[in-house]
């Protein structure tokens, strides 16, 4: 984000609501919803904020479910409109039969995950069990969402204005990764400014007939095979483009001999293991994919020349460690740790993990 | 002793134990019961309270107000 639009003073928000205070200034032209926790204060916000702003035109509205509301999504991307919608884990699973018409019929949107413990119902606690729904297509058919993973309440606004400018520039659907934890956090933000993000042309949506070109159709049915493999083939044409969209951080990766991989939550616990690790004297960097999809795996197998091991933390049963593997093909070993169902690593834990795996691999080589 | 105890707002506490870990007297505990969204919130388990206002310090929803019962009055005052 550009640093003059940052004029404001820094507010104390919970991630939810910065999320939601974010979509306003972006100019969204709809908001479909159904409640859920840990991300009903999305919704909240949005209707008791919405009516007071006179300058907006945001319709915002509870659909009787998340089936409806993806669908309503579909509908109003369809027509060209700046639309989005946020559910946490089991309403998202309700969801992907419509996200999965989405971005076969190529239509831009915002899909914000808060995700919960699963499988199931499962429990309201933050997780991050769902990184392959969210990466690996999730729906049917072979498609990708773009995928931004937070790691703050300060990234949960930002990134509603980055998911747009991505999702607006490819004709696909995206998706704020988050969890229970980002969306409840209170923390320090200072949201982009109001009205800094213009309205794109969208000259294939369907607004009326003009004379001057052919009427628009958006669907995601097209019977015959030769034509479903050629929007296939565009598809992967834009996904293959989409690599260069990659994003992440890196810390203390300079001189590091273990390499720590983590998004989201599981990297704000991962620096302050890279603290307490580095004043013991082990040499710990930490990488934290921003974009999972596309994922950083060149970077990775770079790094992977550098270090010794590396751990791959994560709130669920082993998720991206595969993506990490992929990167690494074999190199050197990947671990991996993590709790599931809700529970969060403590600092403690993964040091221990690290110190456990360093001593194997010192009495391994005597 | 000063005698003190606290009222949570249990529509908007979302049970993250802040207050639990900043209770010198270890007097606070989750509730049982859930919300309406489903978090289980804080409640007072015992009487040792004594009104110290750390739990509603570091209550990130502000959800906690601390009553203190009031000094009692000095004796002194009586001998006029």
């Amino acid at each position: 984000m550009e640093k003059e639009i940052r004029k404001e003073e820094p507010r104390l928000m919970k991630g939810n609501e910065a999320l939601a205070e974010a979509a306003i200034r972006a100019n969204i032209d709809a908001y479909f919803g159904y409640p859920i926790t840990p991300q009903s204060e999305v919704i909240e916000y949005l209707m008791l904020e919405v009516p007071k702003r006179k300058d907006k035109e945001t319709v915002v509205l509870q659909a009787e479910s998340e089936v409806a509301s993806i669908n309503m999504v579909y509908g109003a991307a369809g027509a060209g409109a700046r639309v989005m919608t946020s559910s946490s884990s089991p309403g998202i699973s309700l969801m992907q039969e419509g996200i999965s018409y989405i971005a076969s019929a190529q239509l831009p949107c915002l899909i914000v995950n808060v995700v919960r413990g699963g499988p199931g119902l499962g429990t309201i606690q933050p997780s991050q069990s769902d990184y392959f729904q969210a990466t690996k297509g999730g729906g049917h058919g072979d498609y990708h969402l773009i995928v931004l993973a937070p790691s703050s309440v300060q990234e949960l606004a930002d990134f509603v204005f980055d998911a747009f400018k991505l999702a607006e520039k490819y004709r696909n659907p995206a998706m704020i990764l988050a969890d229970g934890a980002l969306g409840q956090m209170m923390e320090k933000v200072v949201l982009p400014a109001d009205n800094s993000f213009p309205k794109v042309a969208k000259p294939w949506a369907t607004t009326g007939k003009t004379k001057d070109r052919e009427r628009n159709i958006i669907t995601s049915l097209f019977i015959q095979p030769e034509v479903m493999e050629k929007v296939n083939l565009e598809l992967q044409e834009k996904y293959a483009a989409m690599q260069s969209e990659v994003r992440w951080e890196e810390f203390n990766t300079d001189d590091a001999e273990v390499l720590l991989v983590a998004f989201g939550l599981s990297a704000r616990i991962c620096q302050k293991v890279m603290d307490l690790g580095r004043a013991k004297g082990i040499k710990i960097g930490l990488l934290r994919p921003i974009t999972l999809y596309p994922f950083p795996y060149k970077r990775i197998a770079e790094l992977s020349e550098k270090v010794e091991f590396i751990l791959d933390v994560e709130m669920n049963a082993g998720q991206m460690v595969e993506d990490v593997r992929l990167a690494v093909e074999g190199k050197i070993p990947v671990h991996f740790t993590g709790r599931m169902g809700g529970m969060i690593l403590s600092p403690e834990e993964i040091l221990h993990k690290i110190e456990s795996i360093h001593e194997s691999l010192t009495t391994a080589n005597v | 002793m000063i005698r003190g105890s606290i009222k949570v707002d249990t529509k908007i506490c979302k049970g993250c134990e802040l207050c639990i870990i900043a209770c010198p007297q270890d007097v606070l505990a989750l509730s049982v019961n859930f919300n309406d969204k489903g978090y289980r919130y804080v409640e007072l388990i015992s009487s040792a309270c004594t009104g110290c206002i750390n739990c509603a310090l570091v209550c990130p929803e502000a959800a906690i107000t601390v009553y203190r019962e009031p000094k009692p009055a000095k004796k002194t005052q009586a001998k006029v």
